[in-house]
């Protein structure tokens, strides 16, 4: 370590805020996750969607000629105008441009036409995306923790399978008419749980048998996974209360289904805050810098430990408990070779396997990009045998530009 | 003091002008010395003196930046470990330098492994050859044996084994051995056996270079001894014509001139200079605070033997020794790092359980440790949260179950610590890593000096930091002191020692051999006490 004893001014005060954020790994995420969305617009090509809207006779058209001005159907030649107006009874009005290939058959009531639309900017895929890599970010939230510390855990796939189960019988034992409150605390309550117990088994195995993470969460995938199959049997577990699915996390705003989105963003906000802002998230940081000098300053490395590892396995849960809602049964196979896909988003996401670095908002980003790695192979034609290969190669690359990175930054 | 006439034919190695400087500590400067064949040569000095370093430069481990180093005539190729090992150079290591899982035979032939047809490994040649290396020494040892499964004793004679094999192919039989500190890991009956070994080898004729600060071993074993001190060559003596207190004076050198018999805390010329650079009253009365920390019958298997001792407030006691004598383990027991350590601690007058460190942490302990890279700071985080881990969850707002940061306290008290501390950093985020060392130094310091502390342990907190900064850390310790802590300082650097300390308590082996105070307080009495068996 150089001792220089010439101290010039080091460089400068505090960095800027736009200074901070241009070079901090979220930014350089986001360039990417816009740089492949721009590759994935630009080469995805677009497909036909073929409109057919069926109109009441009570609905009155109109037309609009290209001033904006206002006829009634058929007053004025067909190639000025420029779109068609439907007032339904209710007083709710739809413009349908002639431009977008809409056309108006007053023989048949009907509003038909043909769009051209970019596969990848389709609001049902950007949806779809976005609720996919929810299941990953929430894991890859708890994930961060769990790697900031130095360690890693194999069992997240295994955890979220058997949680997914577990919420699952119980679901099913209740009446199909239940309440929203009772299937929330039900469905909620047992995954959450489940997982909790999981990943505090796995912290407490880690923390009291001295072992690495690796080997014991190595050992605990399997051991999870074969306690699911035993008691799954290896049927999937379906038929439950309405107002969990369709009442709640299958819900529709606005044409979408962004229950599992919101629950992401507020995994995330959580996690940030967690780990940037209490005691114990920053114990974690300093256990991942250096266990030692941690141990030293007084930091309980052993408890601190079990609740990352915890809060791992209750974020496993939680996700499961969203895949029920969401998608109406439990598999035996859920969450197999989520590992792969969790890990890659956290270290895509800038947490260091050495310890000591990564962010909870760096795991979601990383989640994305995962789920777009996924998406573009969909977008692209591409065979999805190959979605190992590049999932596996997206780890190996994000490791090694980190790393170069640290090497070329400034040692002390 | 040169050496006797007549013996110059038997001149086997000569070191001639040897230098060498690491960084910016001169470890060797200009040093000559003359080995005869088959005598047993002992290197000595303080810490730092150079001796080791002398020792690893004539087995080529190190490479002089000046000087020649010749055998029976011929100039070693500096820093070559080949050139000297073929020349006829073994080293037997300090610290045991081998494969622990391979077995003693494997281990002897790590650099040439005997080989069958298709280059499979010839096993019985192997062991053949390793048991007549072996044997030589030690006939009870079995070499297919995992050698991680031997007594520290019996790998260090295995590794002299290793140092005994003969030549083939231009290399020649075994001359000169070096051996670096071989008893430091060894039990006494151990290092007894290891001592007629060595009586053994210089009578077939080999030269062994025997790099040691036990005074004992030095009379039992030695022909003639080296003094270093500083890098630089003091003397060369017959053993049989020097006694104990010369030798420790010689290792002391000039200094000792400085320390006759004066008012309290003058100690020497040096110590006085350190003491004036960081304004440390030479005259300032004696401690009489409470006792803070009172530690009775301390004691860690293999460690620590009975150590007692008591600190006031206000007072700073030192802590001497030579490498190895149980100072770190010292702190180390005391702070909680060994949960194999029994001792009857109370701070303050509170009793305090050991081996728990953040019931010492809750007591008012704070400890600064020897490595500060490896134990101390956290390069991931900024110098803001390295201050204020220890502190953060007492000063957090709500308690359960995360801790929420109270981030107006934290700020306040990082600043406030920097500003009474003086540590320089560009700003509180800044990483340890663009800090010099001595600031990192001070930030480990300014970790601990809480409201609530009350005693404070410092594990060699000048190590590796400019002069300047060193007399910024004396003061902040006995700034510390002034306010009422306690202070227990570990130095192998003995005028800072004697510059800092109101007592001094040496230790030797794991055990107390004294407490100096006043004007018994110099770098002889130190020395006496530390070589002490």
């Amino acid at each position: 370590m150089p001792t220089s004893t010439a101290t010039g001014p080091t460089n400068g005060a505090k960095q800027p805020i736009w200074k901070r954020l241009v070079s901090s790994q979220e930014t350089g995420l986001l360039l990417v996750i816009l740089l492949m969305g721009a590759m994935l617009a630009i080469f995805g090509g677009t497909k036909t969607t073929q409109y057919r809207i069926e109109l009441d006779q009570s609905t009155v058209v109109n037309v609009l000629d290209n001033s904006g001005t206002l006829h009634d159907f058929g007053a004025i030649p067909l190639p000025q105008v420029e779109a068609y107006r439907v007032e339904h009874p209710n007083g709710d009005r739809q413009i349908y441009a002639r431009a977008d290939g809409f056309r108006y058959d007053a023989s048949q009531s009907v509003i038909f036409g043909e769009r051209e639309e970019n596969r990848f900017l389709d609001d049902q895929n950007l949806v779809n995306v976005a609720k996919d890599a929810s299941f990953i970010a929430i894991m890859a939230v708890g994930m961060t923790g769990v790697i900031i510390l130095a360690g890693i855990d194999l069992s997240v796939g295994s955890i979220y399978g058997l949680a997914a189960l577990m919420g699952a019988i119980a679901l099913h034992a209740l009446p199909e008419d239940a309440g929203l409150v009772v299937s929330l605390a039900v469905g909620l309550g047992v995954s959450c749980l489940v997982g909790l117990l999981c990943g505090f088994l796995n912290g407490v195995m880690i923390v009291g048998l001295r072992v690495h993470s690796f080997v014991i969460t190595l050992g605990t995938m399997a051991a999870f996974r074969g306690i699911l199959f035993v008691k799954s049997q290896g049927q999937s577990i379906g038929g439950f209360p309405k107002s969990y699915t369709s009442g709640f996390f299958r819900s529709e705003i606005g044409g979408t289904q962004p229950v599992p989105v919101l629950f992401m963003l507020a995994v995330v906000a959580v996690g940030y805050f967690l780990l940037a802002k209490t005691v114990v998230g920053r114990q974690v940081y300093a256990i991942g810098g250096n266990e030692t000098a941690a141990r030293y300053a007084g930091v309980p490395v052993g408890r601190v430990k079990i609740i990352v590892f915890s809060m791992l396995g209750l974020l496993c849960g939680l996700s499961a408990a969203i895949y029920l809602g969401y998608y109406g049964a439990a598999e035996p196979n859920a969450g197999q070779a989520y590992e792969l896909k969790v890990i890659a988003a956290t270290v895509i996401g800038g947490a260091s396997l050495m310890g000591g670095r990564g962010s909870a908002i760096g795991a979601v980003l990383g989640a994305i990009v995962i789920q777009l790695i996924d998406n573009g192979m969909i977008i692209l034609r591409i065979d999805q045998s190959y979605n190992q290969i590049v999932m596996g190669s997206a780890i190996i690359v994000a490791v090694v530009v980190d790393q170069a990175k640290a090497r070329l930054a400034p040692k002390g | 003091m040169g050496q006797p006439a007549g013996h110059s034919d038997r001149v086997l190695l000569g070191v001639r002008n040897v230098s060498k400087r690491f960084g910016s500590t001169q470890a060797l400067s200009d040093v000559s010395v003359d080995f005869f064949s088959g005598e047993v040569h002992a290197l000595m000095g303080e810490n730092g003196a150079g001796k080791s370093t002398l020792g690893k430069a004539i087995a080529g481990l190190h490479k002089p930046d000046a000087g020649s180093i010749t055998i029976a005539g011929r100039t070693l190729k500096p820093g070559s470990l080949e050139d000297a090992y073929s020349a006829g150079v073994r080293i037997v290591h300090q610290e045991l330098e081998q494969c622990p899982n391979l077995s003693v035979a494997e281990n002897l032939c790590l650099s040439d492994v005997p080989t069958r047809q298709f280059g499979l490994v010839d096993f019985q040649a192997m062991t053949e050859q390793a048991s007549t290396l072996v044997h030589r020494l030690d006939p009870s040892i079995d070499v297919t044996r995992p050698l991680g499964e031997l007594s520290p004793g019996r790998r260090q004679i295995c590794q002299i084994a290793s140092a005994l094999e003969e030549g083939a192919g231009g290399i020649s039989s075994p001359k000169v051995i070096v051996f670096d500190e071989p008893t430091s890991s060894l039990s006494i009956s151990e290092a007894d056996r290891l001592l007629d070994i060595i009586r053994e080898l210089a009578h077939s004729g080999i030269t062994i270079i025997y790099v040691s600060h036990r005074m004992g071993e030095i009379f039992a074993v030695c022909d003639r001894v080296t003094v270093l001190r500083d890098g630089q060559f003091v003397s060369t003596n017959v053993v049989s014509e020097i006694d104990e207190p010369t030798l420790v004076e010689q290792m002391i050198g000039r200094r000792l001139g400085d320390e006759d018999p004066q008012p309290t805390h003058s100690p020497g010329g040096e110590a006085r200079a350190l003491g004036k650079l960081a304004d440390i009253d030479p005259d300032r009365p004696t401690a009489t605070g409470k006792v803070m920390l009172s530690v009775h019958e301390m004691s860690s298997p293999g460690k620590l033997h009975n150590i007692s001792f008591e600190v006031r407030s206000g007072e700073v006691l030192g802590i001497g020794g030579l490498v190895g004598a149980g100072r770190s383990e010292l702190l180390c027991a005391i702070f909680g790092l060994d949960p194999k350590a029994s001792a009857t601690m109370t701070l303050d007058g509170q009793e305090i359980p050991i081996g728990n460190i953040r019931a010492s942490i809750a007591a008012g302990m704070g400890f600064v440790p020897e490595d500060r890279r490896h134990e101390g700071l956290f390069f991931n985080l900024g110098v803001d949260e390295n201050i204020v881990l220890p502190a953060m969850p007492q000063m957090a707002n709500w308690k359960v179950p995360f801790g929420l940061r109270n981030a107006a306290a934290e700020c306040k008290l990082v600043t406030n610590r920097l500003e009474r501390f003086q540590v320089k950093t560009a700003s509180l985020t800044s990483k340890p890593s663009e800090l010099s060392g001595g600031n990192q130094q001070k930030l480990l310091i300014a970790r601990w000096m809480g409201e609530k502390t009350k005693v404070l342990l410092l594990d060699e907190p000048t190590r590796g930091i400019d002069v300047g900064t060193k007399a910024e850390v004396y003061r902040l310790i006995r700034q510390a002191a002034a306010q009422g802590l306690a202070v227990v300082f570990v130095s192998s650097e003995m005028p800072e020692l004697l510059a800092i300390s109101d007592r001094i308590m040496v230790l030797a082996e794991g055990a107390c051999t004294g407490t100096l105070t006043g004007e018994d307080m110099t770098q002889r009495n130190i020395l006496t006490l530390a070589t002490r068996e």
